[in-house]
């Protein structure tokens, strides 16, 4: 096979490939959306400030393009390149409300928490609800299995931002539990970031509340989908003839039936965490948890353009790149994904 | 002298089902002898199958051993694996007797090289040098005709039905078991690949002093590879006797009508037979003999009386009334 | 076919299989009372409008079952008469995403090539766009006015998912058999697909339907709490956005305010997916989904 050919086949290549068209086009609909829709946002900025300020149409226009890093005398296509040659940059212009602020400061100061938050949320999910949907798939017809996915059933269905609400009131106001209002931000005024005790703490009793809104609103969809791929992966014969074989249980288990049963959950993987990541401009506005999701609500209700469009393009890469990483760790685990073009 | 290998006795072997119990295998007694070659011949349901498998205990969640014993005689002792514990299957399993499934290609798990499930197997029975193992899994790749280096290396999928069955057989060699159980062995290959395979099967059985028994509904594999015969019906033994006396002068209308269904070569189409009826509801059953529904040569009393295994010439047993009158087949 | 024999088997055999599922009964009951309760409901149970400055959030007694709110006004009446517009729209978009998707679905897996490709690059770019962001940003952007508009925005994102797996199951059932059978008797393109595919898929569809139908409801009151749907009378995402920016989730005495619509809403979502569980289980008699 021709190299080029063995190159475009490999399977990475062809995700990488896509991963950037992707963001290319959301990047590019972003720009159209905000320039060409009616009652776009640069044509309400520039009436604002004529009617507000009593500006010309010129300083007004100037002023806009200041603010949205837009030329708008040039033709269309000419603002494309130059707004597309910013973002390349990693310029996304100034917001409106923080005059002055580069949107690309604020990405930087927001965007670590959302990633720290939900991140840490899909691992704890993620390995809880395996293992739960693993024992109740050998318990099968037991108390374990009836009450854990009982539960699990229960909790997959209430849309997460309502658990976070509810957890709000039980926790932080019923029971008294949680200083709600100090624990608002990711973190108390005062303490240095490092690597210490103190700020560890800090940090991760501030994402309390977020984290276990995460958790508990994806677990049960976890316990559930294992268990079944479980009980699919156990009626295999490579299972029978492992036992056949006088392999222990534990080494069924884990490298036989377990290794199997999570590969088709990678696909809802992925999506979960794009999920997650949406979920978060709800979830972080809740508890006022400073991450991009808050920004992203902030920004809305602000109607702060140049911040708005540049979360929302933020929120979609990150995805973009957390998919990525979750496909080409899968294409890893089960070797039948072809990856190269040999053979 | 008693060159038993095996023997069970009166073991019977019953399924929970939402409709009632199933009698898988009922009653069955058969004896093993070293280094001879048994075959289990029966249709879908006869209970070969859970005959075969509840010798290693392998039974699936639904099936369990109502009566019975299966004596293993090895090593100087005998042992009852019915009673074996967890600890002790998992020992015996393999080591002892060793089964191949039908048709090999899911029997590999899809996300561990072949390398991998050979140690594994190895280590599950204290081998855990892996130059040792090593050295050992190259010589039995070898002896099944695989290329070692190749295979070992590879992932199932990466590897042909036929070459998966080889690897099956080889893996269940590996530890030199005095029993090989093997279900189905050709069935769901292309026909090149069943000949390769009985081929194997044949060296196999000239070269090591293994017993092994055949579960099949392919009278010519029996036929190829069997020193004795034992024909199943609604889980229970109909005939027992050596290959020559089963083909040559069967005495049981069932295995009569399993030769008579085998089409040749030079048979017309016309000619084609096969057994009227339907298999026996292993549920509930009638009274008298199970084949009775089925028979050519059934008789008034078939119908209330189950008959017992007869010895009719020297080590050739029928479960039949008329088996005086049933002439030679063909 | 007598006209009992069609009556037994719209009502009464339906209703022996999903009784056999526990859950899914009690799924379906729940269900139906919720509808009962929104659509009928409001005939009898008028909306308490009235303001009463010496009721604010009261206990529930014999005359407010659920309380007041912080207004004095009977929150139960809120609750049966907030179901209503959150449903019909939930229901608007459900239905618009699950025509897309499976007209985009059955199409691409049908026809292959070269549509397929399309179809499936445009499914899987607006699947990687997180869906709610997207739908907060267009409704900032657009404002909207009018409840079918919101329908219209939900159910024109939410179709992706689905078309991916009304697909694959066309792909799956085009396979088949019987299909193959039809094929060879030359029976037509269009009777295939109408006679032999579809009605097979009618479960898959139903089942897709009831699912758009909970995600709207999700990004529904996502979007409301969040104060971008402006136009909307008294619902229960309303409720729970008024709660929650009158500080009422930080009041003690408030919580029934607050927690009824998150139950309303809560049982509703449970009830519809166990329900749908259910019929998985019927629709697919060997009882494992997937493939």
């Amino acid at each position: 096979m021709s190299r080029f050919k063995r190159i475009a086949s490999n399977y990475i290549f062809i995700r990488v490939v896509r991963a950037l068209l992707t963001v290319f086009i959301v990047a590019t609909l972003t720009f159209f959306i905000v320039r060409l829709m009616p009652g776009n946002p640069v044509e309400i900025y520039i009436g604002q400030l004529i009617s507000q300020y009593g500006m010309s149409f010129q300083d007004a226009k100037n002023a806009a393009a200041a603010l949205f890093s837009l030329d708008l005398d040039a033709p269309l296509f000419e603002q494309y390149l130059h707004y597309m040659r910013n973002l390349s940059r990693g310029d996304f212009g100034v917001s409106f409300l923080s005059q002055g602020t580069p949107v690309s400061t604020m990405i930087v100061a927001y965007l670590p928490w959302t990633i720290f938050s939900v991140g840490i949320s899909i691992l704890i999910s993620f390995s809880l609800g395996i293992i739960l949907g693993m024992i109740a798939a050998y318990r099968r017809g037991g108390f374990f299995d009836l009450i854990t996915s009982t539960i699990a059933a229960i909790l997959s269905a209430i849309p997460n931002y309502l658990i976070g609400i509810l957890l709000l009131i039980i926790i932080g106001v019923q029971l008294g539990l949680i200083p709600v209002s100090a624990m608002r931000g990711t973190v108390s005024p005062g303490i240095t970031p490092g690597f210490t005790w103190t700020f560890i703490k800090d940090i991760f009793s501030h994402a309390l509340l977020p984290i276990l809104t995460y958790v508990i609103s994806t677990i049960g969809g976890w316990i559930l989908s294992m268990k079944s791929s479980t009980l699919n992966t156990l009626g295999e014969d490579y299972v029978t003839v492992a036992k056949a074989r006088g392999l222990s249980e534990m080494r069924i288990i884990f490298s036989y039936v377990g290794r199997n049963a999570i590969l088709p959950l990678f696909t809802s993987l992925t999506m979960q965490m794009g999920f997650l990541m949406g979920g978060s401009a709800l979830i972080e506005s809740i508890f006022v948890y400073k991450g991009i999701g808050w920004a992203l609500g902030a920004s809305i209700s602000q109607r702060d353009y140049p911040v708005m469009q540049a979360v929302f393009l933020i929120i979609t890469v990150a995805v973009i790149v957390a998919n990525f990483i979750a496909d080409s760790f899968y294409s890893k685990l089960d070797p039948r994904i072809k990856v190269g073009g040999e053979q | 002298m008693d060159t038993r290998i095996l023997s069970i006795e009166d073991l019977s072997i019953e399924y929970s089902n939402v409709r009632g119990k199933v009698k898988a295998v009922r009653d069955v007694k058969l004896d093993l002898y070293k280094g001879e070659n048994l075959a289990l011949i029966g249709e879908s349901g006869s209970g070969k199958t859970t005959l075969g498998t509840a010798i290693i205990r392998l039974l699936p969640h639904s099936g369990y051993i109502k009566k019975g014993k299966i004596i293993y005689m090895g090593n100087g002792k005998e042992y009852n694996i019915a009673q074996f514990s967890e600890t002790e299957l998992r020992q015996f399993r393999w080591k002892e007797i060793a089964m191949v499934f039908q048709s090999a290609l899911n029997s590999f798990n899809p996300v561990l090289k072949v390398w991998d499930q050979i140690f594994d197997t190895a280590k599950a029975h204290g081998l855990n040098n892996r130059a040792i193992v090593r050295e050992k899994a190259i010589d039995v790749l070898r002896f099944v005709q695989l290329d070692p280096e190749r295979v070992i290396n590879s992932y199932p999928h990466e590897l042909s039905g036929g070459m998966r069955q080889r690897v099956l057989i080889a893996l269940s060699l590996f530890l030199e078991p005095k029993i090989l159980i093997l279900d189905e062995p050709t069935t769901a290959l292309d026909i090149l690949t069943q000949r390769n395979i009985i081929e194997l099967l044949r060296i196999i059985k000239e070269d090591m002093g293994l017993s092994m028994i055949f579960i099949s509904h392919d009278l010519s594999l029996a036929a190829e590879l069997a020193d004795r015969v034992a024909t199943m019906y609604a889980g229970a033994i109909v005939e027992l006797g050596n290959v020559n006396d089963i083909f040559y002068h069967p005495r049981h209308p069932y295995t009569l009508g399993l030769i008579k269904a085998v089409p040749t070569v030079s048979s017309s189409f016309r000619e084609l037979y096969s057994i009227p009826g339907s298999p026996p509801d292993l549920i509930n059953f009638i009274p008298g003999c199970k084949f009775y529904p089925r028979c050519e040569y059934k008789i008034k009393d078939c119908e209330m009386t189950e008959p017992i295994l007869v010895e009719v010439e020297p080590r050739h047993f029928v479960a039949c009334l008329r088996y005086k009158e049933i002439a030679d087949g063909r | 076919m007598s006209l009992k024999h069609i009556l037994k088997s719209i009502f009464i055999e339906p209703l022996a299989l999903i009784s056999r599922d526990k859950a899914g009964l009690i799924g379906f009951i729940i269900l139906v009372g919720i509808l009962f309760m929104s659509f009928i409901g409001p005939y009898f149970v008028k909306l308490d409008t009235e303001v009463k400055l010496d009721k604010i959030y009261q206990f529930p007694s014999r005359e407010h079952i659920l309380g007041t709110d912080n207004q004095g006004r009977d929150i139960f009446s809120q609750i049966v008469n907030g179901g209503k517009d959150v449903i019909i729209v939930a229901f608007l978009a459900g239905l618009i995403s699950t025509l897309i998707a499976v007209t985009l679905g059955s199409l691409s897996a049908y026809a292959g090539g070269i549509t397929d490709t399309i179809i499936m690059f445009i499914t899987e770019i607006i699947l990687t766009i997180p869906q709610f962001p997207l739908l907060a940003v267009l409704a900032a952007f657009i404002r909207l006015t009018n409840p079918t508009m919101l329908a219209l925005i939900i159910g024109f994102l939410g179709w992706p998912a689905l078309a991916r797996a009304i697909r694959a199951q066309v792909l799956s059932i085009r396979e088949r058999d019987y299909i193959e059978a039809a094929r060879v008797l030359d029976l037509g393109r269009a009777h295939i697909i109408f006679s032999e595919i579809l009605p097979n898929m009618l479960s898959y569809i139903v089942i897709s339907f009831i699912m758009a139908m909970t995600g709207a409801v999700y990004s529904q009151v996502g979007l409301i709490i969040l104060g971008l749907v402006p136009f909307y009378g008294h619902n229960w995402g309303l409720m729970i956005q008024l709660a929650w920016t009158r500080g009422a989730i930080f009041y003690k005495g408030s919580i029934f305010y607050i927690l009824s619509p998150i139950i309303a809403i809560a049982l509703f979502q449970w009830s519809a997916i166990t329900f749908t569980r259910s019929l998985e289980g019927i629709f697919n008699p060997r009882l494992r989904t997937g493939e």
